[in-house]
């Protein structure tokens, strides 16, 4: 009975997903988003590795039944989207390659050749090749290499943007601008300012990790961002997701920073690794939004007011991508108006929807 | 049943990165938990008549999903639930649910038995099969918690590491002030802990008193009152020594139990304040209610409702702004509002004009035109017609509430009634399927779940007819007692559904949260007394030991009882035993004994008692006491002043005081003009000079 996942297999994904629900309890991710990235590419190559398919149309199939479970674990975690998409991607070259078409023909989807149908699809992925696994799996391999890489390769960009006695703001923490600003310390002396990012404070974090590497750090209040902003030269921010568009999906807050940003003219470079491109667009409601226990923003502790209000505690911002100046990703710096293209180029159309 | 064997380990890539060092020691031993899905009360009922406690649907998930969730996501490996009451359909419920299947994470075993009847008899069972190999989180079947209980753990292990076997338990409290919504006034307890370790020295329930006492016990006594509520979330270590001790009918016998046989089986309870988090079971319907609403407003995040932690198919919901959860397959007519904190199951459909707000809608429902529900809880499969009004009330499954009906707060409409139509049902009403009376006739055999008793109930309601008058015309059920409050005759509040409501009783609690100030003059005037009939009883045993002759160690347990008979402190103990022996010559003798009489009589008792005197006098404390005790003694018999050296230097023979302390005590200096004259008595500095003069000379050595 092939297509299936067997016995011993679930487990590890049942515990993926068990940990993807549970996962942020507040602060948003408890791990990176580029652990659970490689976690995710992992676990793919195991099922890859060890379910039973005969043909690429039947490894897809699964792959796209347990990926649809692990989006819906945890829909705000949008890397392991990402990831499935990437791996259905892979196998999609896999098989053009076994049938011996190159991969160019595959990439260009034309308006043309929607219309005159046919390519791939033709056949469903449904030849058998011997080699196949062998060759998705080194893929896959190749991905996860990529994946290790990604954030020495954000930041070895950092020398390029980041000059001497600039002043750099930032929000929040993120491991990304973290490694950014750090390898761009080790040659040049410049100084940052954190917005702490309230309710969670992630920024202290960040302040405590910057200072500790020897960078001239500067606390501020959220509300102090605009004031602050006129002696800013460069913002240079992470983000949760890349949307579809060239918007962000990023810690809350990012807004205002962007739109205080743009009203002074202060550039806005975003760190993002490529898999935080995420076909997704920011109009998807339920998908898009994160609210977490409101705890952080009045304490459970407190009496009796907590009966007579409601208390909201969302996680993320929408950023337009008229705001953002530059993407650098780890394979190199993009315009927001080029992701669409990176976008085509990292995913297959048809794998936007799951 | 639901035990697999060859269970796979944990992945890697599960939980590790959070446990970090706690993790080798856990791959030695998994934690286990020991679930009681039985509260062996019945608040919920008639409710639970139906349906156990732990299958009260709550968000539309059952509670006890939510506690098996919460041991899950905290390690738990391995799980043993206890079912008493309506066992069969908790089995059933879990042997359908995730939890045994075989991925699950935590290996769930169900142990049932009707001869439960407190949790007790749960521990003593879990005790004689050996099920528990090490620590084990003991939890209710009914509570909801996010609390990340694992800092808890490796403290309680700690300690258990650092002195074998003295804690045996520590208890998990979650912080909540005064007035909050979900801190229910009944289960209020306070709590006097030991703040530098955390150990539990006095633990009451406040419930109907006024006044607290408390003995004080140490210095460093911190009260922690009623700030904290109760999560009821406990490690246990079942020792040996445990094993006698589980005569109790409830929790809070148990601690005390355990609390108050401290001294002689040496046992202790520490506690855990959680500020972060949420934890709180549902004891009652007001409860029912605000954890409802918590849970709505994602207070237990990540136990939300679209989460479907429970992996059920066909389970999932949206989440929109202003917390709005939609089912699959929900309907929702025009001119229908969901305003705010509103969950509503799978395929239920809501007529037009329907206006809900902090509501929970179960599963496959159907709603009429122009309903108003605030703060209802709609559980299954339930009718609700056109032009109905509910608020604050829970609606169980398969209930039919006809056209026009008007459900007023803390209404309950149990299983399968039919309400209704046009009718208001007055404030606090229980309707039920089954007769008030017929449940008198089986109250003894409540806690059998016997499938033919639920049969008999049947004919017999058949035979009793349903007034009108109380349910509508076409009306079917029967009412319970209309709940008054303050009907005070209700027996340890048994039938009361939704608990007390909480009372912004200023005085109250002003006197919950300042007991040490407010309190301090009130407590001594009942003690006085208390310390009186002790001082007379030891005495007494006293005496008695000499006359026939008891040994020592009988008489420390005697007095040690005494001890707790009277809820005497230990320094009290200590100022009046020496104070009794030190008088006893005269009880025996009369008051006109010289000096050296005196001396003569007292010297031999002295000897006798020494090993009572040495199970007391331990620490510093307690020889500074004794020491206050003796000087007091003599402040009192001026003429006696000549025997004090003698006795104390007997005293210092004997090995009842060590030098150190009597020199600590002569320098202490003295606060009366009559202590200072007592110090400058020649024999005394005599003897202090020679104290002086020996540990030197055994320094120099």
């Amino acid at each position: 009975f092939t297509g299936a996942v067997h016995g011993f297999l679930l487990s590890p994904i049942e515990a993926f997903l068990s940990d993807l629900k549970r996962g942020g309890s507040g602060t948003g991710p408890l791990r990176g988003s580029a652990e659970t990235a490689r976690e995710t590419t992992a676990l793919l190559r195991r099922i890859t590795a060890q379910a039973r398919w005969s043909s690429a149309g039947d490894l897809m199939e699964i792959i796209r039944k347990e990926g649809r479970r692990m989006i819906t674990a945890q829909p705000s975690e949008t890397t392991v989207g990402n990831m499935i998409r990437r791996v259905l991607k892979i196998i999609r070259e896999e098989y053009a390659r076994s049938r011996g078409k190159s991969e160019e023909t595959d990439q260009q989807e034309s308006l043309h050749k929607l219309l005159t149908s046919g390519g791939l699809s033709e056949d469903n992925f449904r030849q058998h090749f011997a080699a196949l696994k062998a060759n998705v799996i080194e893929a896959i391999n190749e991905l996860l290499t990529e994946l290790e890489g990604t954030t020495d390769n954000v930041a070895m960009q950092a020398l390029e943007h980041i000059h001497s006695n600039e002043v750099i703001m930032t929000i929040g923490r993120s491991r990304t601008v973290e490694a950014f600003l750090k390898d761009a310390a080790r040659k040049r002396k410049f100084h940052v300012i954190v917005a702490e990012c309230a309710p969670f404070c992630q920024g202290h974090e960040m302040a405590t990790s910057l200072s500790e590497a020897g960078i001239e750090t500067t606390v501020i209040a959220d509300a102090a961002i605009f004031a602050v902003m006129s002696r800013v030269n460069k913002v240079i921010i992470g983000t949760q997701t890349v949307l579809a568009n060239g918007g962000l999906r990023a810690v809350n807050g990012t807004h205002t920073l962007a739109l205080a940003a743009k009203h002074h003219s202060t550039p806005l470079i975003v760190c993002a690794p490529m898999f935080k491109l995420s076909p997704q667009f920011p109009n998807e409601e339920d998908t898009f939004h994160k609210f977490v226990s409101p705890h952080e923003v009045l304490p459970f502790t407190e009496g009796e007011i907590l009966s007579k209000v409601n208390v909201h505690c969302p996680v993320f911002d929408y950023v337009p991508p008229e705001l953002i100046t530059l993407f650098i990703s780890n394979i190199g710096g993009h315009a927001p108006s080029y992701i669409y293209r990176l976008m085509s180029e990292l995913y297959h159309p048809e794998d936007h929807e799951l | 049943m639901a035990g697999k064997g060859g269970k796979q380990n944990r992945p890697g890539g599960g939980l590790s990165g959070r446990k970090g060092a706690g993790e080798q020691e856990e791959e030695e031993q998994p934690l286990q938990a020991v679930l009681v899905a039985d509260s062996f009360n019945r608040r919920f009922f008639p409710v639970t008549k139906d349906q156990p406690r732990a299958l009260l649907p709550l968000g539309n998930v059952a509670m006890i999903d939510y506690t098996l969730e919460f041991l899950t996501s905290t390690g738990v490996q391995e799980t043993f639930v206890f079912c008493c009451w309506m066992a069969s359909k908790i089995k059933d419920h879990l042997l359908k649910s995730k939890w045994c299947r075989p991925t699950s994470p935590n290996t769930v075993h169900i142990i049932t038995s009707d001869l439960y009847r407190s949790l007790g008899d749960v521990l003593r069972d879990v005790d004689a099969k050996n099920l528990v190999r090490s620590d084990f989180v003991l939890v209710y079947g009914d509570v909801v918690s996010n609390v990340d209980i694992s800092q808890a753990l490796q403290e309680h292990r700690h300690r258990r590491k650092m002195e074998k076997n003295v804690s045996v338990m520590t208890m998990i409290f979650k912080e909540s002030s005064p007035g909050h919504r979900s801190r229910c006034e009944e289960d209020d307890v306070i709590v006097a802990m030991d703040s530098k370790s955390q150990r539990i020295l006095h633990y009451q329930k406040t419930q109907g008193l006024r006044k607290l006492q408390f003995p004080m016990v140490t210095d460093n006594f911190r009260d922690m009152t009623s700030l904290t509520r109760n999560c009821k979330i406990h490690f246990c270590y079942l020792s040996e020594l445990f094993t006698d001790n589980f005569d109790y009918q409830t929790r809070n016998d148990f601690v005390r139990g355990i609390l108050v046989n401290e001294e002689i089986l040496g046992n202790q309870i520490h506690m855990h304040i959680t500020k972060d988090g949420y934890g709180v079971r549902v004891s009652n319907l007001l409860m029912y209610d605000s954890v409802s609403s918590d849970l709505v407003r994602r207070w237990v995040y990540p136990l939300t409702p679209e989460a479907n932690f429970t992996d059920q198919e066909g389970r999932s919901c949206t989440y929109s702004r202003h917390n709005v959860y939609r089912g699959s397959g929900v309907s929702l007519c025009h001119g229908s509002q969901m305003e705010e904190n509103v969950l509503i199951g799978s395929d239920t459909s809501i007529g037009a004009n329907c206006h809900i707000s902090n509501s929970v809608i179960g599963n496959s429902c159907t709603i009429g035109d122009n309903v108003f529900l605030n703060h209802a809880y709609i559980w299954n499969n339930v009718h609700i017609a056109s032009n109905v009004v509910i608020s604050q009330s829970v609606v169980c499954d398969k209930a039919d509430v006809k056209e026009g009906v008007r459900l007023n707060k803390q209404c309950v409409l149990a299983y399968n009634v039919v309400i209704g139509p046009h009718i208001s049902l007055p404030e606090g009403t229980v309707v039920s399927m089954h007769h008030p009376e017929e449940e008198e006739d089986d109250d003894d055999d409540e806690f059998l779940s016997d499938d033919a008793d639920v049969g008999q109930c049947k004919d017999k309601t058949k035979q009793k007819v349903f007034k009108p008058a109380e349910v509508g015309s076409e009306g079917k059920g029967y009412i319970w007692k209309a709940n008054s409050l303050n009907d005070t005759e209700d027996e340890e509040l048994s039938h009361c559904l939704w608990g007390l409501v909480l009372n912004p009783d200023p005085e109250s609690e002003s006197e919950d949260s300042e007991p040490d100030d407010s309190d301090d003059p009130v407590i001594p005037s009942p003690e006085m007394d208390d310390v009186k009939v002790f001082q007379m009883e030891v005495l007494g045993t006293l005496q008695r030991g000499l006359e026939e002759n008891i040994s020592c160690d009988n008489l420390v347990l005697e007095i040690n009882s005494l001890k707790y008979a009277y809820n005497i402190s230990l320094k009290e103990v200590m100022q009046i035993l020496t104070r009794v022996v030190l008088e006893y010559p005269f009880q025996q003798q009369g008051s006109q004994l010289t000096a050296p009489q005196y001396v003569v009589v007292l010297l031999p008792l002295l000897k006798k008692w020494s090993p009572v005197f040495k199970n007391y006098v331990k620490r510093a404390q307690d020889h500074l006491d004794c020491l206050s005790a003796f000087e007091e003694h003599f402040l009192e018999q001026e003429n006696h002043w000549a025997a004090m050296v003698k006795v104390l230097m007997n005293m210092y023979e004997l090995e009842i005081l060590e030098e150190e302390m009597i020199l600590r005590w002569f320098s202490k200096g003295a606060t009366t003009d009559k202590s200072r004259q007592l110090r400058k008595n020649q024999g005394l500095q005599k003897f202090i000079q020679w104290l002086e003069e020996a540990e030197e000379s055994s320094e120099e050595d």
